[in-house]
Protein backbone atom coordinates (compact mmCIF):
# COMPACT_ATOMS: atom_id res chain seq x y z
CA UNK A 1 0.00 0.00 0.00
CA UNK A 2 1.08 3.56 -0.51
CA UNK A 3 1.41 5.93 2.41
CA UNK A 4 -1.92 7.54 1.54
CA UNK A 5 -3.81 4.25 1.33
CA UNK A 6 -2.24 3.06 4.59
CA UNK A 7 -3.25 6.26 6.37
CA UNK A 8 -6.73 6.14 4.89
CA UNK A 9 -7.21 2.55 6.02
CA UNK A 10 -5.98 3.39 9.53
CA UNK A 11 -8.42 6.31 9.77
CA UNK A 12 -11.31 4.28 8.40
CA UNK A 13 -10.69 1.43 10.83
CA UNK A 14 -10.40 3.77 13.81
CA UNK A 15 -13.30 6.07 13.04
CA UNK A 16 -15.73 3.90 11.11
CA UNK A 17 -14.79 0.31 11.96
CA UNK A 18 -17.70 -0.03 14.34
CA UNK A 19 -20.09 0.44 11.42
CA UNK A 20 -18.63 -2.71 9.94
CA UNK A 21 -18.59 -4.63 13.18
CA UNK A 22 -22.32 -4.05 13.61
CA UNK A 23 -23.22 -3.88 9.97
CA UNK A 24 -26.37 -5.99 9.79
CA UNK A 25 -29.16 -3.63 10.76
CA UNK A 26 -32.58 -5.06 11.53
CA UNK A 27 -35.48 -4.23 9.28
CA UNK A 28 -38.19 -2.02 10.80
CA UNK A 29 -40.32 -4.00 13.20
CA UNK A 30 -37.76 -6.68 13.77
CA UNK A 31 -35.87 -7.15 16.97
CA UNK A 32 -32.42 -5.64 16.88
CA UNK A 33 -29.74 -8.19 16.44
CA UNK A 34 -26.23 -6.99 15.96
CA UNK A 35 -24.09 -9.00 13.70
CA UNK A 36 -20.67 -8.41 12.22
CA UNK A 37 -20.52 -9.17 8.55
CA UNK A 38 -17.21 -10.25 7.17
CA UNK A 39 -16.86 -9.64 3.48
CA UNK A 40 -15.04 -11.92 1.15
CA UNK A 41 -11.71 -10.27 0.57
CA UNK A 42 -12.11 -8.15 3.65
CA UNK A 43 -8.95 -6.62 5.02
CA UNK A 44 -10.32 -5.65 8.37
CA UNK A 45 -7.40 -6.95 10.36
CA UNK A 46 -4.73 -5.19 8.36
CA UNK A 47 -4.79 -2.14 10.55
CA UNK A 48 -3.70 -4.30 13.43
CA UNK A 49 -5.43 -2.22 16.05
CA UNK A 50 -8.59 -0.42 17.12
CA UNK A 51 -11.89 -1.69 15.86
CA UNK A 52 -10.30 -3.82 13.20
CA UNK A 53 -8.65 -6.10 15.72
CA UNK A 54 -12.00 -6.81 17.30
CA UNK A 55 -13.12 -8.96 14.44
CA UNK A 56 -10.22 -11.35 14.75
CA UNK A 57 -11.53 -14.60 16.10
CA UNK A 58 -9.53 -16.81 18.38
CA UNK A 59 -6.40 -18.42 17.11
CA UNK A 60 -3.29 -19.65 18.75
CA UNK A 61 0.17 -19.88 17.31
CA UNK A 62 -0.37 -23.59 16.74
CA UNK A 63 -3.73 -23.15 15.01
CA UNK A 64 -3.68 -22.45 11.29
CA UNK A 65 -5.64 -19.31 10.36
CA UNK A 66 -7.63 -21.28 7.80
CA UNK A 67 -7.80 -24.58 5.99
CA UNK A 68 -9.48 -25.60 2.76
CA UNK A 69 -10.07 -29.28 2.12
CA UNK A 70 -11.87 -31.10 -0.64
CA UNK A 71 -13.91 -34.08 0.41
CA UNK A 72 -14.24 -37.35 -1.44
CA UNK A 73 -17.69 -36.37 -2.75
CA UNK A 74 -16.29 -33.19 -4.35
CA UNK A 75 -17.63 -30.83 -1.70
CA UNK A 76 -15.29 -28.36 -0.02
CA UNK A 77 -14.82 -27.53 3.65
CA UNK A 78 -13.41 -24.12 4.58
CA UNK A 79 -12.27 -23.89 8.20
CA UNK A 80 -11.59 -20.40 9.51
CA UNK A 81 -9.91 -19.69 12.80
CA UNK A 82 -9.16 -16.05 12.07
CA UNK A 83 -11.70 -14.08 10.11
CA UNK A 84 -9.03 -11.96 8.49
CA UNK A 85 -7.82 -15.13 6.81
CA UNK A 86 -11.00 -15.31 4.74
CA UNK A 87 -9.35 -13.59 1.73
CA UNK A 88 -6.57 -16.19 1.89
CA UNK A 89 -9.14 -18.96 2.07
CA UNK A 90 -10.86 -17.48 -0.97
CA UNK A 91 -7.51 -17.28 -2.76
CA UNK A 92 -7.00 -20.95 -1.95
CA UNK A 93 -10.38 -21.76 -3.48
CA UNK A 94 -9.28 -19.98 -6.66
CA UNK A 95 -6.03 -21.97 -6.64
CA UNK A 96 -8.08 -25.12 -6.42
CA UNK A 97 -9.97 -24.11 -9.55
CA UNK A 98 -13.09 -22.97 -7.75
CA UNK A 99 -14.21 -19.58 -9.05
CA UNK A 100 -16.74 -18.87 -6.32
CA UNK A 101 -15.91 -16.71 -3.31
CA UNK A 102 -17.19 -17.14 0.24
CA UNK A 103 -18.85 -14.43 2.32
CA UNK A 104 -19.85 -15.10 5.92
CA UNK A 105 -22.29 -13.51 8.37
CA UNK A 106 -21.73 -13.76 12.12
CA UNK A 107 -24.61 -13.54 14.60
CA UNK A 108 -24.75 -13.09 18.36
CA UNK A 109 -24.90 -16.11 20.63
CA UNK A 110 -23.66 -19.62 20.50
CA UNK A 111 -24.40 -21.84 17.52
CA UNK A 112 -27.61 -23.79 17.97
CA UNK A 113 -26.11 -26.61 16.01
CA UNK A 114 -22.38 -27.09 16.12
CA UNK A 115 -20.46 -27.86 13.00
CA UNK A 116 -20.04 -26.39 9.54
CA UNK A 117 -22.65 -24.27 7.71
CA UNK A 118 -23.46 -24.93 4.06
CA UNK A 119 -23.04 -21.85 1.88
CA UNK A 120 -25.97 -20.61 -0.19
CA UNK A 121 -24.93 -20.05 -3.80
CA UNK A 122 -25.93 -16.77 -5.46
CA UNK A 123 -28.25 -17.10 -8.46
CA UNK A 124 -26.37 -18.47 -11.42
CA UNK A 125 -23.50 -19.76 -9.33
CA UNK A 126 -22.71 -23.39 -9.93
CA UNK A 127 -19.88 -25.36 -8.48
CA UNK A 128 -19.12 -27.73 -5.68
CA UNK A 129 -20.99 -27.50 -2.40
CA UNK A 130 -18.98 -25.40 0.07
CA UNK A 131 -19.30 -25.55 3.84
CA UNK A 132 -17.67 -23.19 6.31
CA UNK A 133 -16.67 -24.03 9.86
CA UNK A 134 -15.67 -21.18 12.16
CA UNK A 135 -13.36 -22.37 14.91
CA UNK A 136 -13.80 -25.89 16.12
CA UNK A 137 -17.57 -26.00 16.51
CA UNK A 138 -19.04 -22.90 14.88
CA UNK A 139 -19.02 -20.71 18.01
CA UNK A 140 -16.42 -18.06 18.78
CA UNK A 141 -15.88 -15.68 21.67
CA UNK A 142 -14.55 -12.15 21.19
CA UNK A 143 -12.99 -10.99 24.42
CA UNK A 144 -14.12 -7.88 26.27
CA UNK A 145 -12.45 -4.65 25.36
CA UNK A 146 -12.89 -5.31 21.66
CA UNK A 147 -15.73 -4.06 19.50
CA UNK A 148 -18.33 -6.78 19.21
CA UNK A 149 -17.17 -8.50 22.40
CA UNK A 150 -19.28 -11.53 23.19
CA UNK A 151 -20.20 -14.89 21.83
CA UNK A 152 -20.81 -15.23 18.10
CA UNK A 153 -21.62 -17.97 15.71
CA UNK A 154 -21.56 -18.40 11.98
CA UNK A 155 -25.13 -17.59 10.98
CA UNK A 156 -24.86 -18.02 7.25
CA UNK A 157 -22.46 -18.06 4.39
CA UNK A 158 -22.87 -17.28 0.75
CA UNK A 159 -21.12 -18.21 -2.44
CA UNK A 160 -20.78 -15.48 -5.03
CA UNK A 161 -19.28 -15.60 -8.50
CA UNK A 162 -16.01 -13.77 -9.03
CA UNK A 163 -17.78 -11.10 -11.09
CA UNK A 164 -20.93 -10.91 -8.97
CA UNK A 165 -24.38 -12.09 -9.86
CA UNK A 166 -25.22 -8.96 -11.80
CA UNK A 167 -28.60 -8.13 -10.26
CA UNK A 168 -29.32 -4.57 -9.44
CA UNK A 169 -30.06 -3.33 -5.97
CA UNK A 170 -26.80 -2.48 -4.25
CA UNK A 171 -26.44 1.02 -5.59
CA UNK A 172 -27.27 4.21 -3.83
CA UNK A 173 -25.55 3.61 -0.55
CA UNK A 174 -24.12 7.10 -0.73
CA UNK B 1 -12.71 -5.11 -0.04
CA UNK B 2 -10.64 -2.03 0.72
CA UNK B 3 -7.44 -3.40 -0.79
CA UNK B 4 -9.19 -4.73 -3.84
CA UNK B 5 -10.82 -1.43 -4.66
CA UNK B 6 -8.77 1.46 -3.31
CA UNK B 7 -6.32 1.59 -6.18
CA UNK B 8 -8.89 1.54 -8.96
CA UNK B 9 -10.98 4.13 -7.13
CA UNK B 10 -7.98 6.43 -6.84
CA UNK B 11 -7.46 6.02 -10.58
CA UNK B 12 -11.14 6.79 -11.20
CA UNK B 13 -10.84 10.08 -9.34
CA UNK B 14 -7.32 10.84 -10.60
CA UNK B 15 -8.66 10.92 -14.15
CA UNK B 16 -11.23 13.49 -13.10
CA UNK B 17 -9.30 15.80 -10.80
CA UNK B 18 -5.87 17.38 -11.08
CA UNK B 19 -5.72 18.26 -7.41
CA UNK B 20 -4.19 15.56 -5.14
CA UNK B 21 -6.24 16.76 -2.18
CA UNK B 22 -9.47 16.39 -4.17
CA UNK B 23 -8.50 12.85 -5.21
CA UNK B 24 -7.77 12.02 -1.58
CA UNK B 25 -11.02 13.54 -0.31
CA UNK B 26 -13.18 11.82 -2.90
CA UNK B 27 -11.52 8.46 -2.30
CA UNK B 28 -11.91 8.89 1.46
CA UNK B 29 -15.54 9.97 1.21
CA UNK B 30 -16.38 6.98 -0.97
CA UNK B 31 -14.95 4.54 1.58
CA UNK B 32 -16.51 6.36 4.52
CA UNK B 33 -19.91 6.04 2.84
CA UNK B 34 -19.20 2.42 1.93
CA UNK B 35 -18.32 1.55 5.52
CA UNK B 36 -21.22 3.44 7.04
CA UNK B 37 -23.63 1.93 4.51
CA UNK B 38 -22.14 -1.54 4.63
CA UNK B 39 -25.36 -3.04 6.02
CA UNK B 40 -27.00 -2.28 2.67
CA UNK B 41 -24.44 -4.26 0.72
CA UNK B 42 -25.68 -7.69 -0.22
CA UNK B 43 -22.98 -9.81 -1.87
CA UNK B 44 -25.64 -12.05 -3.34
CA UNK B 45 -26.69 -9.15 -5.56
CA UNK B 46 -23.32 -8.32 -6.98
CA UNK B 47 -19.66 -7.70 -6.35
CA UNK B 48 -18.25 -5.20 -3.90
CA UNK B 49 -16.46 -3.42 -6.77
CA UNK B 50 -19.74 -2.68 -8.50
CA UNK B 51 -21.15 -1.47 -5.21
CA UNK B 52 -18.28 0.91 -4.39
CA UNK B 53 -18.25 2.28 -7.93
CA UNK B 54 -21.94 3.04 -7.55
CA UNK B 55 -21.07 5.04 -4.44
CA UNK B 56 -18.10 6.70 -6.15
CA UNK B 57 -20.33 7.87 -8.99
CA UNK B 58 -22.70 9.49 -6.47
CA UNK B 59 -19.82 11.07 -4.59
CA UNK B 60 -18.31 12.54 -7.74
CA UNK B 61 -21.66 13.79 -9.03
CA UNK B 62 -22.23 15.59 -5.73
CA UNK B 63 -18.69 16.95 -5.85
CA UNK B 64 -19.41 18.49 -9.26
CA UNK B 65 -22.72 19.98 -8.16
CA UNK B 66 -21.47 21.59 -4.98
CA UNK B 67 -20.07 25.03 -4.57
CA UNK B 68 -16.60 25.26 -3.08
CA UNK B 69 -18.03 26.21 0.31
CA UNK B 70 -20.44 23.28 0.39
CA UNK B 71 -17.64 21.01 -0.71
CA UNK B 72 -15.48 22.07 2.21
CA UNK B 73 -18.28 21.19 4.63
CA UNK B 74 -18.87 17.82 3.03
CA UNK B 75 -15.22 16.85 2.97
CA UNK B 76 -14.93 17.67 6.64
CA UNK B 77 -17.83 15.33 7.35
CA UNK B 78 -16.54 12.71 4.95
CA UNK B 79 -13.19 12.18 6.61
CA UNK B 80 -11.15 14.98 5.10
CA UNK B 81 -7.57 14.97 6.26
CA UNK B 82 -4.83 17.31 5.17
CA UNK B 83 -2.19 15.35 3.28
CA UNK B 84 1.46 15.40 4.14
CA UNK B 85 4.06 16.14 1.47
CA UNK B 86 4.80 12.48 0.71
CA UNK B 87 1.14 11.73 0.14
CA UNK B 88 0.71 14.78 -2.09
CA UNK B 89 3.65 13.61 -4.19
CA UNK B 90 2.27 10.05 -4.37
CA UNK B 91 -1.11 11.29 -5.51
CA UNK B 92 0.40 13.78 -7.95
CA UNK B 93 2.35 10.90 -9.49
CA UNK B 94 -0.85 8.91 -9.71
CA UNK B 95 -2.64 11.77 -11.42
CA UNK B 96 0.27 12.02 -13.82
CA UNK B 97 0.13 8.28 -14.49
CA UNK B 98 -3.54 8.61 -15.39
CA UNK B 99 -2.84 11.21 -18.11
CA UNK B 100 -3.57 8.77 -20.92
CA UNK B 101 -6.80 7.73 -19.28
CA UNK B 102 -7.71 11.36 -18.75
CA UNK B 103 -7.00 12.08 -22.42
CA UNK B 104 -9.21 9.17 -23.37
CA UNK B 105 -11.90 10.63 -21.15
CA UNK B 106 -11.62 13.85 -23.15
CA UNK B 107 -12.27 11.84 -26.28
CA UNK B 108 -15.22 10.18 -24.61
CA UNK B 109 -16.52 13.60 -23.61
CA UNK B 110 -18.25 13.83 -26.98
CA UNK B 111 -20.37 10.80 -26.15
CA UNK B 112 -23.71 11.20 -24.40
CA UNK B 113 -23.17 10.91 -20.61
CA UNK B 114 -24.86 7.53 -20.27
CA UNK B 115 -22.74 6.01 -23.01
CA UNK B 116 -19.58 7.62 -21.65
CA UNK B 117 -20.23 6.10 -18.24
CA UNK B 118 -20.79 2.68 -19.78
CA UNK B 119 -17.62 2.58 -21.83
CA UNK B 120 -15.52 4.13 -19.08
CA UNK B 121 -16.47 1.60 -16.43
CA UNK B 122 -15.76 -1.36 -18.69
CA UNK B 123 -12.82 -0.17 -20.81
CA UNK B 124 -11.01 2.04 -18.31
CA UNK B 125 -11.99 0.68 -14.92
CA UNK B 126 -12.03 -2.96 -15.96
CA UNK B 127 -15.44 -3.77 -14.53
CA UNK B 128 -17.37 -6.58 -16.14
CA UNK B 129 -20.54 -5.49 -17.94
CA UNK B 130 -22.55 -7.04 -15.09
CA UNK B 131 -20.64 -5.07 -12.48
CA UNK B 132 -20.90 -1.86 -14.47
CA UNK B 133 -24.66 -2.34 -14.90
CA UNK B 134 -24.96 -2.75 -11.16
CA UNK B 135 -22.80 0.32 -10.47
CA UNK B 136 -25.01 2.41 -12.74
CA UNK B 137 -28.23 0.91 -11.41
CA UNK B 138 -29.50 -0.31 -14.78
CA UNK B 139 -30.40 -3.72 -16.10
CA UNK B 140 -27.80 -5.83 -17.86
CA UNK B 141 -29.69 -5.59 -21.15
CA UNK B 142 -29.94 -1.79 -21.00
CA UNK B 143 -26.28 -1.55 -20.13
CA UNK B 144 -25.16 -3.72 -23.02
CA UNK B 145 -27.17 -1.52 -25.41
CA UNK B 146 -25.44 1.57 -24.05
CA UNK B 147 -22.04 -0.04 -24.33
CA UNK B 148 -22.69 -1.24 -27.85
CA UNK B 149 -23.90 2.20 -28.96
CA UNK B 150 -20.88 3.89 -27.37
CA UNK B 151 -18.40 1.58 -29.07
CA UNK B 152 -20.18 1.94 -32.37
CA UNK B 153 -20.10 5.72 -32.07
CA UNK B 154 -16.39 5.73 -31.24
CA UNK B 155 -15.62 3.41 -34.18
CA UNK B 156 -17.50 5.69 -36.57
CA UNK B 157 -15.70 8.69 -35.20
CA UNK B 158 -12.35 6.93 -35.59
CA UNK B 159 -13.09 6.02 -39.22
CA UNK B 160 -14.27 9.50 -40.07
CA UNK B 161 -11.04 10.92 -38.60
CA UNK B 162 -9.04 8.57 -40.86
Amino acid sequence: MTKFTEHLWRDLAEEHGSALALADRPEPGRARRQRPRILAGSTLALAGGGAAAALILTATASTPAFAVTRNGDGSVLVTINQTQALPQANAKLTQMGIDEQVTIDMAAGAAAVSGPVTCTPAPGVSGPSVKVLVGTNGTQVITSGNTGAGTWHLASCHLTGEGGSGNTGNTGAG
Amino acid sequence: MYLRNVDVLMGYFARRCRDPQAVADLTSETFVRAMDGFARFDPRRGSDRAWVFGIAAHVFARHCQQSAGDRDAVTRLGGHRALDQDEIEELAERIDAEREGAALMQRYARLPPVERAAIELVDLEGLTPKEAALALGVSGVAFRKRLSRARSRLRKEHHSND
